[in-house]
């Protein structure tokens, strides 16, 4: 009886350090050799009007917002954006920050002509980026009208 | 036959793409309701929306699958991969057994279109590949891969030529694979499963030889000392506490198992928001600053009441209680404005309120909402043409102000029509489907619809926008499952 109670606390005691242990890592870790990219445009793209946008996302999974299963986020389409990102801190959701909680792998833009920057980043559940940050390459293209 | 002389062959050489459920029966037995009303929304959410994005035509619903024709071999694999990834991402949050899961076949065909129905081998062959695919793939024919393998940053498997039934010649049958680097991957997670297998065997030994250790000692510790925070932390069951498990932050999908647990609450009718009724009346709807708005166009508002705050936390956890809302959004004091909340939720809220008090309470339409924040002005705000200090809390309304949390209902003064917060502090979801501008827009008032909507619009900016977004014309939208922390809603009541 002395034993099994001893066993439980034991067990309580590890698996309570587990879960400690998790709550102390904070942000949402990345996988080691997640990749994020823009399937199209390409760098220095010349694009007449709206196109689709597709984004590509290699050893990791796009789940909606709020859906916390491990290696997984939801992409976010930054539009000429020059601030640092605040990597602690959900990203911003305005005109120049787009989300895509719903899962989408793709988007259709309209953006006005003339040059823009065009970068993913992807988020978690809370649409907080991932530890360390799964971002693409910030591309630059131009809307021809 | 038509006295009219019919030239167009009904004949026609598209893209047929097959899809079908697997083991619908399965689910259907497990949960009937549940599984039709998933698929349902399915259908309408992804499905519709996604078929029509890529030009093709949904020729026929039946329950456990579809058939759609796409005049692009290209959009039909892409609409396929774009399904799939999807599907995968909103199982993500469910247990294996009630994944819903496409298997999808394509295939190159000249058949007979006819208005409510496709026929010839080439829809055939398309269900056969969908037979053959595993559930979550897209399977296509030769034709197809041909087409295709250049233009579309995928992988391909080819799995050979396959002898299917009732068709004569063997098919070659190629697995679209999302991601050329998907086979490498899946040999690497092979991999990756064997270590951590390996590392689990370790690790058990581990804790084994700790027990035995520890009950051959026999020295009995003060737990509390050992462990005096951690025994306070409810042992949790082994399969929730495993390290693979998700992040610990506030776990939506535990919400219902815990609101579950909870005692039925004893029904008390609840504290309905303060409106104020409005005249309703004829003004100029939108503007010339972003081409969301344009055009300018005049509406009519009939009498209605919107509330005089965003909702707000307290009234949130009214719904809450009753299990009628979700619990995601009750983080704050109870006269802040209730955040993280998706469209849906509101609409949950409205309509549990609706239910609950007898009156015809529901979001404000989009035109409403507009006239509603003018307060009778015609001036970007309320107040004038440009931001001042001390009548709206965002980035760069002034001090105090702190980027985290939104300020309690009511700490700015009213409009006109005696409404708060209407600029600023939470982003308001309305009634309305989010359209790019008012092009063909409603000019009765009434909420602006339509079929598949999958955004809706939020109106009068967030704390974290800057001034442009709090003008009472700016539009924005979002998702409209999706949560975000400076979104929140008030209520309108019809008169």
């Amino acid at each position: 009886m002395m034993g099994r109670l001893t066993r439980r606390r034991l067990l309580a005691v590890f698996l309570a350090t587990l879960v400690a242990a998790r709550a102390f890592a904070g942000p949402t870790p990345a996988a080691k050799d997640a990749y994020l990219y823009f399937i199209w445009p390409g760098e220095g793209q010349r694009i007449k009007g709206a196109f689709w946008c597709r984004f590509g996302l290699r050893n990791m999974g796009v789940a909606p917002a709020g859906v916390r299963s491990p290696n997984t986020g939801h992409h976010h389409l930054f539009v000429d954006v020059d601030e640092p990102l605040n990597a602690n801190e959900p990203i911003p959701q305005d005109k120049k920050h787009l989300h895509y909680g719903a899962g989408q792998t793709e988007a259709r833009l309209d953006l006005p002509p003339g040059p823009h920057t065009l970068q993913l980043v992807l988020g978690d559940a809370d649409h907080i980026p991932l530890d360390p940050p799964v971002v693409s390459r910030k591309i630059h293209i131009v809307i021809t009208q | 036959m038509s006295g009219e002389t019919h030239v167009e062959s009904p004949r026609r050489l598209v893209t047929i793409v097959a899809a079908d459920i697997a083991g619908y029966s399965r689910l259907v037995g497990m949960d009937e309701e549940g599984t039709i009303a998933r698929i349902k929304r399915h259908r309408r959410d992804l499905i519709e929306p996604t078929v029509a994005e890529h030009n093709g035509r949904l020729i026929k619903w039946m329950g456990d699958g579809f058939l759609a024709e796409f005049s692009s071999p290209v959009e039909a694999v892409r609409c396929a991969v774009v399904i799939q990834q999807s599907m995968a991402g909103r199982n993500a949050a469910l247990s294996r057994p009630h994944w819903i899961q496409f298997r999808i076949g394509v295939n190159l065909g000249d058949v007979i279109i006819d208005q409510e129905d496709v026929f010839g081998d080439g829809v055939n062959l398309a269900a056969r590949l969908q037979a053959l695919a595993d559930p979550g793939g897209v399977y296509i024919s030769g034709g197809v891969y041909e087409l295709v393998k250049n233009k579309l940053v995928v992988g391909y498997q080819s799995l050979g030529d396959r002898k299917v039934k009732n068709i004569t010649d063997p098919i070659r049958v190629y697995r679209v694979l999302p991601d050329p680097a998907a086979v490498a991957q899946a040999r690497r997670s092979r991999q990756r499963l064997i270590a951590a297998l390996v590392a689990l065997v370790f690790c058990s030994a581990g804790v084994a030889g700790a027990y035995a250790w520890w009950t051959a000692t026999g020295t009995v510790r003060n737990p509390a000392t050992v462990s005096s925070p951690l025994a306070t932390t409810p042992a949790p069951s082994g399969s929730t506490a495993l390290p693979a498990s998700p992040a610990v932050r506030a776990p939506e999908t535990k919400e219902e198992r815990v609101a579950a647990a909870k005692p039925p609450p004893k029904p008390a009718p609840p504290r309905e928001p303060d409106t104020v009724a409005l005249p309703g009346g004829a003004f100029l709807m939108g503007s010339n600053d972003d081409p969301s708005e344009r055009p300018v166009h005049r509406v009519s508002v009939p009498p209605f009441a919107i509330g005089k705050y965003p909702v707000t936390i307290g009234e949130w956890k009214q719904c809450v209680a009753v299990h009628e809302c979700p619990e995601s959004a009750t983080a704050g004091e109870n006269d802040a404005p209730v955040t993280n909340v998706s469209w849906a939720d509101a609409q949950q809220y409205a309509a549990w309120l609706a239910r609950v008090t007898g009156a015809r309470y529901r979001l404000p339409t989009e035109a409403e909402w507009e006239y509603a924040a003018h307060g009778g002005t015609q001036t970007k705000y309320w107040w004038g043409n440009e931001m001042k200090p001390g009548v709206a809390y965002c980035r760069g309304c002034g001090e105090p102000y702190d980027p985290h949390h939104p300020t309690k209902v009511g700490s700015f003064p009213a409009n006109p029509f005696g409404l708060h917060d209407m600029s600023g502090n939470v982003a308001e979801w309305v009634a309305d489907c989010w359209h790019k501008d008012y092009h063909g827009a409603p000019a009765d008032g009434s909420a602006w619809q339509s079929d598949g909507c999958r955004e809706h619009v939020l109106r009068g900016g967030s704390w974290q926008n800057d001034p442009s977004y709090l003008r009472a014309t700016s539009r924005d939208s979002y998702d409209t499952g999706v949560r975000y922390l400076t979104h929140g809603f008030r209520i309108a009541r019809s008169l």
